[in-house]
This record gives C-alpha cells, structure tokens and sequence, in this order.
C-alpha cells in the first residue's frame, strides 16, 4: 500500500508521451436486457490530460463510467488504470458520482463526506491520523466550501454538494479522478470555478475523464475528448473529435432526432 | 442479570420485563437505523413475519418450548426470507416492494397455519406459542434475558467496528463499491443485522408488530440529529424508553406487550415529527406562513411604490385591479403595513410614509441586487462557495461586492453587443 509516493498524483511537467494511458477501456460491452448500451467500445485517456465523454441521451457515456468501475456487470470487456487491472488500482482512482445517486436528507456532515475519501487509503478500521484531517480541511478549502464544514449536507445548493464531492475525490489523493455529469444542474458560476480547477488539477499533472452533456463548453475546457454514442464514435484531441462529420455521426444529423445540443455544438464546430 | 435484576427498584417480574424491554429497545432501535436510512423499513417487517414458521418448525422438529431453540428457528427462516427477497429483486424483474409483499404474506400464513396444526395436536406443551404473533413480555424469563443481551452487544460490536464501511456503504454505494467495498455483502450483512433485531424482540413484540420496534426509534431520532454517530445511539436510547414504558404497561394490564410498545411509540413518533426544531411540521409550517406573509407584504409594498409613482395614490380596491392580486390579500398587507408605520391614509387614498418609501426602495434594490447577482455573479470570483442570502444579499456579500453587482447590471444593461463579442472571442 505504501508503494505510491503518499498517494500524491504523479510528477507534473512530463508529456503525456511517455506515460502509459491513465484509463484504457478495452471492449466493453454492456446490455440491459437485449438492449444493448455499449457495443464493444475501445477508448484511451492520456495521462495528464482533461479528458470528455460526450455524446447523445441514452449514449452510454454514465453507463462506460460504471462499467469501467465494474460497479455494473458488463457483458464484456477490460478496464487498465495506469496498464493494471482496475481491480488491482482502485487506490489510483477517485470517481465522483452523479449527485443525484445519493440521498442528500442523509445525517451526515459535509466535513464526514469529504473523511470518507480518507477511509481506503488509510485503511478501513483504522482511526484518521492527524495529518489526514488537515488533508480534509485542505481539500474542503481548495473547492471554497472551508466554512461550511459543519453543515448537514441537505442544506446545501446543488452546486455545493457538487463541490463537496469534488472535495472527497481530492481527498484520496489518486492521480486519476473520473467525474459523472459533475455540471448537469449547477449553476454557470460553479460550473466555471470547477473547470477552472479541473484545469489548475491537470496541470498538476493529474489526469481527469468528465462525462459532459454541454458540447458548448467541450472545446474550450478540455483537451481529449471520447465522442460515443453505444459504439465509440471518434476519439482524440478534442479538435480532432468534436467536428461537424463526427457528430453528425453521433447525432444523426439530417434525421429528426437532431438535439439543441447537437445544433449547438454544430455551429460550434463550424 | 441478577444482579441488575436486584439494582433496580422494582420487583422480580417488573425488573426481568424492564430489563427485556430496554434490551430489545437497544438492539432494535440501533440496528433499525440501517433498515431506515435504506429505505428499507418494510425489510424488517418482511423478516418478522418470515420468523414465525421458523419457530413453528423449531417446535415440531425438537418437540420442545426451549426459547433459545425456538428463536434459533426464527434467525434461520428469517434467513432464508431475507436471501429470497434479495435472490427475487436480482434475478427476476420484480420489484423489491414486491418481492417484500410476497416473503412476508407466504411466510406469515405458512406460520399461521403450522400454529394452527400444532394447536390441534393437544400436545399440553404447545399452549403460549401463539405469544409470537404479539408478544408477552411477562412471560420472559432470567435466562432469556442473558440470551438477548449476548446477541445484542455482539451485534452493537460489529456496528461499531465495521462503523465506516457500514457508513459509506448507506450513504453511497457507487463510491463504496469504486473504493473497493464489497457492496453487496455489506448489503446482505446489513439485513442480518436486522434478523438478529428481529431475534432478539420477537418473545417480547411479536412477529406482527416488530417492524415498530425498528422504525419508530430510527425515525424519532432522524428528527432530532443530523450525525450517523450520533443518530444510532439516539435510537438506541429511544428504543429502550419506548420498550420499557410499553412493556411495563402492558404486564400491569395484562394485554399483549406488542400493541402498547407501538402505541407508546406512536406518541414519540407523533410528538417529534410536530415539534422537532428545524424538522417538525409545526416549526417548518410556522416558517412557510412567515415567509409567505413576508413576500405578500413585500410585494404589495412595491406594487403600491409603482402605483403612486405613476398616478395618483390608489384606493385600496384601485390598487388590487392594478396589481392583479385578491383584494383580501392586499386588505390584509395594507393593515401589516399600516401597523409598521408606512401607509398614510387620505380617505381612501393611501399614500406611502416616509419610512414606507424607504423600505419599498430597500426592497426593489434587493431585488434587482438579487437579478445582478443571478446573471453577473460568476463574474465576481468570489473566492469560496457561498451563497448569498437572497433576502440580504447586501450584507452577506458584503458592499463592495454589491457595488460590483450593481456596476455589472448596468454595463450589462447598456452593453449588450460588446459583451457578446467577447462570448464570442473566448
């Protein structure tokens, strides 16, 4: 356990080159039923980078999240963190769900919240030593929620409990932190603070996947993006990914079920 | 137990029945939190039920009315109820309401008609089962008491030492099972912590009404605590008082402990869901007329500011025709205003005072302060997360901040096409 540096994210400064990717989704194949949700995807995340899943309602992009995760079954298919099995890296890796998945009435503290990214690393039964406590006020201050550490968490804005969450990724202190729609229902001024520091994170050389519904902001923010919609239908520096022949792939445009997003994110691209 | 028995300033029967009843309150109010805060409450009334052809079955099998044997039955069937319930919610389509709905009917009648066929085989040692349907709790004896208290502090213990994985398994499963947390098997331990509630209450409340002993606890104590730590403990202490009372009435009326232990929880239930400060219905309902009256008055205020600012002062009636509101609700915020020192009467034209104008200013800058801010407010960069009072913005941002806010509005106003150039540069 005690192999990785403190559990700081690796050396920042290195090209991306030559590390091995920081996630790599090899085949994954989910189906609910006979319905399938994800058909064989392949998809590489460069370290260091900030990295998108973009694509349609219904696309997979949560679902790939999860799978990789191996939090749902998957009818096929292998999740590398860093070229291991997930299985064998869950220390390397912090997930933020969707805020939705929880009950925010639950009793506990924002502060208790942010503790839990502390639990795995320094182990399950064990008490929370000293430093990891400045750790959590650390985390709870770098994501502007340090006066509200005493609240009970059902009442806080929805942009809040998004930021505590971000907080409790921060705290595992893993090089690799995969974000479920963290902008879906936050308001535009939290939504920038948190690229802002996704930005100032992969800059430190950590290397972040979002799944993100707003192709708008896609191209300013991030540097990689994944285009899917149940296959994986481009992949790649976002300039590259997010063009009008790839959507309209993903999107069908042309057909009726051309969504506002789409549209938008065609004018973007054009 | 003796010698807690002899501790307590009551007699032998009264002291073994308290003594039953706190145990059973402890471990079922404890141990309920985890059926509660799952919205699982209905689980334990599924393995309640599930428990009585188990004692039934116990009986037959060893002929004999030992408790411990008997209860052993019970742990066992509610076992295999809790394992079918998971097995049916995985496997096949139905849904967990559902597959709660079918465990605990077929178990309940499988044990009702065992009960039945062991009553009609007028074997002398069968009298006193149908006590599990609601419970005696005079009928408990020393030995059951060492029983139940063993159960009870092996599974507080486990509580308190698997606390966190138990913790963050409740509260959010996807980050549990993403840390590595074996999920479903804290999910399925997590049951058995309540077959062993169950266990340890049925002599006492009976298979029917067991369910109460786990929620009402777990529910009174959501209303006063906002802490996992502190919640469970709380329970446990409302569970014993609940347990004790009901139990102690009950062996002087001499009617089934089950019905009065909920009744009695009931009452607890009843009084904290009104009064509970911050969650109580009566406390949450006093707010909501405040604010309500509030904004009524508010928006009065500022209907007739507008009014007098356009013509001459309103009548009243003129006033509610303009602002398109019931003439009762303006009748009852002119008087609020009246008494507050803001309306001047001129027959039955009002005018506003000089304080009334004040606050009717006080409230449209409010106002357009809390537009500024929806619109511009990102532009501030406040350095954390804060979000302003939206009844005080001025003073929780502070006036420097308001300043900005204001500032923004109006270039915002005025400056349309130049800040849409720079959306359209970034």
């Amino acid at each position: 356990m005690s192999a990785h540096q403190d559990g700081g994210p690796p050396t920042a400064g290195r090209g991306a080159g030559d590390r091995a990717p920081a996630l790599e989704i090899r085949r994954m194949t989910v189906s609910y039923g006979a319905r399938p949700v994800l058909w064989d995807v392949d998809a590489s995340f460069p370290a260091g980078r900030l990295s998108a899943i973009v694509g349609p309602n219904g696309a997979g992009k949560s679902t790939l999240l999860k799978a990789a995760l191996g939090l749902i079954p998957a009818d096929a298919g292998q999740t590398l963190v860093e070229g291991r099995p997930v299985g064998a890296a869950r220390d390397r890796v912090a997930y933020v769900p969707q805020r939705d998945a929880v009950d925010w009435d639950f009793p506990i503290t924002v502060r208790e919240v942010v503790e839990m990214g502390r639990y795995a690393p320094t182990g399950w039964f064990r008490r929370v030593p000293r430093r990891d406590a400045a750790l959590v006020d650390d985390c709870l201050e770098r994501v502007g929620m340090g006066d509200f550490r005493g609240r009970q968490i059902g009442q806080l804005s929805g942009g809040q409990r998004q930021r505590v969450f971000i907080a409790r990724a921060l705290a595992q202190q893993a090089p690799l932190l995969l974000m479920d729609e963290p902008f879906s229902g936050v308001d535009a001024r939290t939504e920038a603070s948190i690229l802002e520091l996704l930005a100032a994170l992969r800059d430190e050389g950590r290397s972040i996947v979002v799944v993100h519904h707003d192709l708008g902001t896609v191209r300013g923010a991030f540097d990689h993006a994944l285009l899917l919609n149940v296959r994986a239908v481009a992949e790649g520096p976002v300039a590259e990914v997010v063009t009008r022949e790839t959507l309209a792939r993903a999107y069908g445009a042309g057909a009726d079920a051309v969504g506002r997003d789409a549209g938008e994110a065609l004018s973007w691209a054009g | 137990m003796g010698w807690l028995i002899d501790l307590l300033p009551l007699n032998y029967s009264d002291a073994v029945v308290a003594i039953g009843a706190a145990l059973l309150g402890i471990a079922a109010g404890a141990l309920g939190v985890f059926a509660v805060l799952r919205q699982r409450s209905l689980v334990g009334d599924a393995l309640a039920h599930a428990a009585l052809p188990g004692v039934c079955v116990a009986f037959l099998a060893t002929g004999a009315k030992d408790a411990t044997t008997l209860l052993v039955g019970a742990a066992l069937a509610g076992l295999v109820g809790a394992l079918l319930m998971v097995g049916i919610e995985r496997t096949s389509r139905v849904r967990p309401d559902a597959a709660i709905g079918v465990v605990l009917s077929s178990f309940f009648s499988l044990g009702i008609v065992l009960l039945t066929h062991i009553a009609s085989t007028n074997d002398a040692n069968q009298a006193g089962l149908d006590t599990y349907l609601f419970g005696q709790a005079a009928g408990l004896l020393e030995r059951d008491l060492d029983v139940m208290a063993v159960l009870a502090v092996v599974a507080l213990a486990v509580v308190a030492l698997a606390f966190r994985p138990l913790k963050t398994t409740l509260f959010d499963p996807a980050f549990a099972g993403a840390v590595g947390l074996p999920v479903r098997l804290l999910e399925i331990f997590m049951t058995m912590l309540l077959v062993v509630a169950v266990v340890i209450g049925l002599r006492t409340v009976g298979a029917i009404l067991m369910v109460a002993m786990l929620v009402v606890p777990a529910v009174a104590a959501r209303q006063l605590c906002n802490r996992l730590s502190l919640l469970i403990p709380l329970a446990a202490l409302i569970g014993a008082a609940v347990g004790v009372a009901g139990a102690l009435i009950a062996a002087r009326a001499e009617v089934p402990t089950g019905p009065v232990i909920v009744l009695v929880g009931f009452a607890v239930v009843l009084a904290t869901v009104l009064l509970a400060p911050g969650r109580g219905v009566l406390w949450r309902g006093r707010k909501l007329a405040r604010d309500r009256r509030r904004a009524l008055v508010e928006g009065v205020l500022v209907d007739l500011e507008t009014t007098i600012h356009a013509g001459p002062p309103p009548t009243p009636r003129e006033l509610a025709l303009a602002s398109g509101r019931p003439r009762r609700q303006v009748a009852r915020a002119l008087s609020a205003l009246d008494r507050a020192g803001m309306l001047a009467r001129d027959g039955e034209r009002i005018h506003l005072t000089e304080s009334g104008a004040a606050a009717a200013h006080a409230v449209l800058e409010r106002r357009d302060l809390w537009s500024a801010w929806l619109e511009h407010g990102w532009k501030l960069r406040l350095p954390d997360a804060r979000e302003p009072d939206p009844t005080d913005l001025r003073a929780s941002l502070g006036d420097d901040c308001a300043d900005e806010l204001r500032r923004l509005a109006l270039a915002g106003d005025g400056g349309g096409a130049a800040g849409d150039a720079g959306q359209g540069a970034r």
